[in-house]
């Protein structure tokens, strides 16, 4: 158990080290002159001596590993440096959006994983009945929505026509109501289809005729021999899901008005702003890799045949 | 003897209807079993010895529809027409069931220990922990070394013969008075088969239960049966004591499977002794005997009338088979 986390620990470091430089290297590829509109929003007349003048300042003359190694030696000390936009601290704005934007997922994944895991039982339950074929309805309709449209729904439902919950606004638990239901629609649907397909193909195995010979019940076996199965498999894609999360972060804080960090990425896309973008994207990538870890221990929890590999 | 056999079934019909097909892999089918006998049901893959024991018990796949005529009573109880609710309380408590693939058929991510424990939770209303005592003395009698270990591992840890012997372990859980066994040792090394069947006919005579025996292995058969299905496409060919039967078998199909088995003196190298022909698809309706085709003895009535089940006179053996029923006849 030690051996594997400290195993996964290490690949994690490389893997998030490469991260980093592809993180870098896509941001400085990409076209546009920050030190332009820098200088554009100092009121200056962007000259191409004060555009220079500009970029000698920020840093942007300097050799690309010398940027490189700058950057990744303060950001790895937890400094991410200074927004070119706003001039300020881009490691304390995070810390405030991280948390907004960590209430956002945690509380969507739940959320998802409550509906999938009921919409699958509902299928796995009546198989090819009017339950299953509903939740499979609803499943495909929900992965075929496109996330803002959700979003512009909930608010129309909830908001406009109900007049039961905040439009926008990140002000207490009422407000948080609409953003959870908004990201957690797509991996909801996704999922279910997950718990559904797999409860079939357990119920279909060898072990569940034994446990039918027990003189077990249906929903028992359920539950009890076919639940624990498709465990592993569930955590296996939630993860997956809850990784794609910060890519709905992005369109979801902005509709909502969340000051999150995928609204700071999108604001620092549009304005070139590379140290934000930077940040963001190293953020996103350490928890794709932290979810990552999760899982994989998760899974060995869940299957003593993985569990007995390690051990 | 008792006057109640502890199963009795007669004239057993099986139809499975599926989206796309139906077939009878069950037709006409009567034996018995009592209390403390062993009963083999002996035929090829695809005659029906399963169906015939897991369909009256609701043993079968979802999406299929099973429909049974005839009779098949359990300790005088007919389980024809009694609702599935009713069906399951007899799993596990009156009847245990053991599978041909230990590798499957246990759960692969719960301890051994819950699965056999929840038996006696269910059946004998145990709490959790005398239901725990209770499974680690059945991981005793099925003769399973460093029992208490045993309980707190999980099925892909243990070899294919002790898999094999947890589930009788957990057939065994609910002090069922019938065994089913379906080919309890098809999937098990040669080495093991005979540890397995000699724990089986062991509990069995102990435990005072009766037994049907499913399998395809004549020398099973002679080491533990007392009576005698012979199987052929869905009908029984052949029934009677085992020492009789297959000492003198008088169906052809049965000599044939009596032949076909390798002989010592048989030289190396030599070819095995077949049945000519191939069994018949159950989709069709046969006319006749349904081995009238690949019958050396079939004559032209063969094919016409389904020859019935006929006492032979000689100790409870009866044959399906109108040529040797008339041989004895006019002998």
């Amino acid at each position: 158990m030690i051996h594997f986390i400290s195993k996964r620990l290490k690949h994690s470091l490389v893997l998030l080290f490469l991260a980093s430089l592809v993180c870098f290297t896509l941001v400085v590829s990409a076209p546009g002159n920050v030190a332009v509109l820098i200088a554009e929003l100092r009121g200056a007349v962007a000259t191409p001596g004060y555009v220079e003048q500009v970029a000698e300042e920020i840093g942007l003359n300097k050799p690309l590993l010398m940027r490189y190694v700058d950057w990744l030696g303060d950001a790895v000390r937890g400094d991410f440096g200074i927004s070119y936009r706003t001039g300020q601290d881009v490691s304390a704005d995070l810390a405030n959006r991280m948390l907004v934007t960590g209430i956002l997922i945690a509380g969507s994944a739940a959320i998802a994983t409550l509906i999938s895991l009921a919409l699958g039982f509902l299928g796995a339950f009546w198989p090819y009945k009017l339950p299953d074929r509903a939740s499979r309805g609803l499943a495909l309709l929900g992965a075929s929505t496109p996330t803002f449209f959700v979003g512009a729904l909930m608010i129309y439902a909830f908001s406009v026509t109900f007049q039961l919950l905040p439009s926008f606004g990140f002000a207490g638990p009422q407000s948080w109501i609409l953003p959870w239901l908004t990201v957690a629609v797509l991996p909801a649907a996704v999922l279910s289809r997950v718990v559904r397909v797999g409860l079939e193909e357990a119920m279909a195995s060898p072990f569940v005729l034994t446990a039918k010979s027990k003189g077990l019940g249906r929903t028992t076996i359920l539950f009890r021999e076919a639940l624990p199965n498709i465990t592993p498999l569930f955590i296996n894609a939630l993860g997956t899901q809850v990784g794609l999360m910060t890519a709905t972060a992005i369109i979801v804080e902005p509709l909502f008005a969340w000051q999150g960090v995928g609204d700071y990425f999108l604001a620092g896309v549009r304005f070139r702003d590379f140290m934000v973008v930077q940040a963001c994207l190293l953020i996103f990538l350490t928890f794709f890799i932290v979810v990552n870890l999760i899982v994989d221990l998760a899974v060995l929890l869940t299957d003593p045949r993985i569990r007995r590999q390690w051990s | 003897m008792h006057d109640e056999p502890l199963l009795n079934v007669s004239n057993l019909t099986v139809n499975l209807l599926t989206a796309k097909s139906a077939v009878r892999p069950v037709d006409g089918v009567s034996y018995s079993v009592r209390q403390g006998e062993c009963l083999a049901i002996v035929g090829e893959s695809g005659s029906g010895k399963t169906v015939m024991n897991f369909a009256p018990l609701g043993l079968m796949p979802t999406g299929v529809t099973t429909i049974l005529s005839g009779s098949v009573k359990l300790e005088g109880r007919e389980l024809i027409g009694l609702p599935e609710a009713e069906i399951q309380k007899l799993r596990g408590k009156s009847v245990g069931f053991i599978f041909q693939d230990p590798m499957s058929a246990l759960n692969p991510v719960r301890r051994i220990g819950r699965q056999i424990a929840e038996m006696a939770e269910l059946h004998l209303t145990m709490t959790p922990r005398a239901a725990e005592a209770r499974a680690l003395e059945l991981v005793k009698l099925v003769g399973i070394s460093d029992p208490a270990a045993r309980l707190r591992q999980y099925p892909h840890e243990l070899s294919g013969g002790l898999r094999q012997r947890i589930v009788i372990a957990i057939a065994l859980a609910g002090e069922p008075k019938l065994l089913i066994a379906d080919e309890p040792t098809t999937a098990l090394d040669v080495t093991v088969q005979a540890q397995i069947l000699r724990l089986l006919k062991d509990v069995q005579r102990r435990l005072n239960m009766g037994m049907v025996l499913i399998t395809h292995d004549m020398g099973v058969v002679a080491g533990a049966a007392d009576n005698i299905v012979v199987m052929y496409a869905a009908r029984a060919a052949e029934c009677g004591p085992v020492d009789k039967v297959l000492v003198n078998p008088r169906h052809p199909y049965t000599k044939g499977l009596i032949n076909a088995i390798p002989r010592k003196e048989d030289p190396i190298g030599s070819e095995f002794r077949g049945l000519p022909g191939v069994p018949p698809t159950l989709g069709a309706p046969i006319r006749g005997c349904a081995f009238a085709p690949r019958c050396e003895l079939a004559v032209a009535t063969c094919s016409r009338n389904r020859p019935p089940m006929v006492p032979t006179g000689d100790g409870n053996v009866s044959v399906a088979c109108p040529v040797v029923n008339q041989g004895k006849a006019a002998a």
